[in-house]
């Protein structure tokens, strides 16, 4: 088996493969010291202050959470954070499925050049991106400025106001999360067996729906989940171009920094955290799985 | 893939036209904002109606972003270093170490950059208060260190899985003590996966907005909370000219860390 490493660094099989009887570093336990004090002092201790005080408050227990789902405006946003990251993750798949079809085939400079464009967003800060997306998307942006011109619509749309601006916006920063575990999964595909389905008389798209699709699975479910948790947590797009759509990220800054209300964000920095964390699991057992595709960086 | 391309030539076309668009999507953010910079006019209009410098000039001129850059070095160094150094030392002892529930801590390690950012910024917010830290730099260069530190264990991880143990269990048969096998054996072996986890740690350092507005004060303020502030207050295109000048520098960086490892993969399969 080829020596793998998913983006995430974790590959637990090929580290068991070397296990011999004499390991050198045998003691290496010592070195965990340093990183995990300030791991528990930093991460660890605060998240959990964060959760102890979801439960504080004027009356404490879960008068937080009971204020969270009994306020419509409160239960919206929680509802509408869902649904935004759950159309993300749909669209980023359908639109990065044939990109990265496509670059796991390609060949020399066009894979460079194709490798170039997905990195360097990747790569870019999402302010500076979101920045872009409001001089496009704005009343007298680019956008409107093409369409009224060249008069496809009479009045300008108002994409920074309903949220589909923010969606275009997070769509398009959680491409390369997805592009990226396809790729990898997609480099592990062995060519030989479409080959094998198209000489036993399988046309291109049942090879494809037969062969092709369930082996690429294991890289669907990994960049889906990436894309979800990270949309989940998003806050410097829906707080430009979100207009008055808002998501949970959002709203806990507001909550703390400008209400000052420490136990309302905490609560829902706590439901935050448990779907966050209950997706990473699952995000960690997909990748263990992933074992046979080809690490990211190896793709040049 | 022959015989797809002969059967099905309008799927394959259509595949690699769809291709096309969305890697266009993909760089047109980006792409707007370099004309913008070099506008005439302070209001956003697209295309700019003349050419000047005037928003570089005023960019080169402001006290504010000269301020908030000397910042975001004076964090992003420090935060960087100290990530790599613990990093490293995380992922020998993941990695290389013979430990109960090592992927437990691997996923420890990784989780405070899949986290959002707003749970550990409200987490850390009252913990620096009662240190009496927050506003000043410690405060966000240790924020910053626990964010980082999962990208320099990712990029060492991959380095010593690159190659065997057996490396190190030589020079250790030939006499070499720990220390010494580290410095002599493993530490060149490592050493791309090292400095490009210190580029990516310093990039992220230098990009991360919101443990920065909660953890600087005016006087600590990062270039990324600079922006913000502007962005919220004013769009003039001094935004967009700041951006041009970070983003050069931003991809200058990662060129050298593509270069480092391209040139070390080059040197590794000369040798084998």
């Amino acid at each position: 088996m080829t020596q793998v490493v998913n983006e995430a660094g974790f590959v637990p099989g090929a580290a068991r493969a070397w296990r011999k009887p004499w390991r050198p570093g045998r003691g290496n336990g010592f070195l965990l010291i340093a990183p995990l004090t300030l791991l528990c002092a930093l991460f660890v201790v605060p998240l959990a202050l964060v959760v102890v005080r979801s439960f504080s408050g004027p009356q404490p227990g879960l008068a937080q959470y009971i204020e969270i789902v009994s306020n419509p405006s409160t239960a919206w946003v929680v509802l509408y954070t869902f649904w935004t990251a759950l159309l993300v993750t749909a669209a980023t798949l359908l639109l990065s499925y044939p990109v990265a079809f496509t670059i796991s085939r390609a060949k020399g400079r066009l894979l460079t050049v194709c490798l170039a464009m997905v990195l360097i967003p990747f790569w870019t800060s999402t302010v500076i991106r979101t920045y872009g997306w409001i001089v496009i998307l704005q009343r007298r942006g680019i956008l409107n400025d093409i369409l009224v011109g060249s008069g496809l619509i009479d009045q300008p749309l108002r994409l920074m106001n309903d949220g589909s601006g923010m969606q275009i916006a997070m769509i398009h920063i959680m491409l390369p999360f997805m592009i990226l575990p396809l790729l990898s999964a997609m480099r592990g595909i062995d060519a030989n067996l479409m080959r094998a389905a198209s000489v036993l008389g399988a046309n291109p798209l049942r090879q494809f729906v037969h062969v092709y699709l369930p082996m690429s699975l294991p890289g669907v479910s990994a960049g889906c989940v990436l894309v979800f948790i990270s949309s989940l947590g998003f806050y410097i797009t829906p707080a430009l171009l979100g207009g008055q759509r808002t998501m949970i990220a959002v709203l806990i800054e507001q909550q703390a920094s400008r209400l000052l209300n420490w136990p309302l964000a905490s609560a829902l920095a706590t439901i935050l955290l448990v779907l966050t964390s209950a997706l990473f699991i699952i995000y960690e057992r997909l990748m263990a799985r992933l074992g046979g595709g080809k690490p990211v960086g190896e793709v040049q | 893939m022959r015989a797809t391309a002969g059967t099905w030539p309008v799927a394959r076309w259509g595949v690699l036209g769809f291709t096309a668009i969305v890697l266009v999507y993909l760089v047109i953010p980006t792409l707007v904002i370099m004309p913008l910079s070099f506008s005439s006019e302070s209001f956003l209009r697209f295309p700019p109606p003349g050419f000047s410098m005037r928003w570089y000039e005023a960019f080169a001129g402001s006290a504010d972003y000269r301020a908030a850059i000397l910042n975001s070095i004076k964090i992003g160094v420090p935060a960087a270093s100290l990530a790599t150094v613990l990093g490293t030392l995380a992922a020998l002892a993941v990695v290389r170490g013979k430990l109960p529930g090592r992927r437990l801590v691997g996923a420890l390690i990784i989780a405070p950059l899949v986290l959002p950012q707003i749970i550990l910024a409200i987490g850390l917010f009252p913990v620096m208060i009662r240190l009496g830290l927050i506003g000043t730099y410690p405060a966000i260069l240790l924020g910053h260190t626990v964010v980082c530190m999962p990208l320099v264990f990712i990029t060492v991880s991959s380095s010593l899985r690159s190659y065997a143990p057996t490396f190190e269990l030589a020079a250790m048969t030939l006499g070499a003590n720990p220390w010494n096998t580290f410095r002599f054996v493993t530490l060149p072996m490592i050493k791309p996966g090292v400095i490009v986890g210190f580029i990516f740690a310093f990039t992220f350092s230098f990009d991360e907005l919101i443990l920065a507005m909660f953890l600087t004060s005016p006087a600590t303020r990062t270039v990324p909370r600079l922006l913000w502030e502007q962005l919220n207050f004013q769009m003039t295109p001094v935004i967009a000219a700041a951006t041009v000048v970070l983003l050069v520098l931003t991809m200058g960086l990662l060129l050298v860390a593509a270069l480092t490892e391209r040139h070390t993969r080059a040197g590794r399969r000369t040798e084998g």
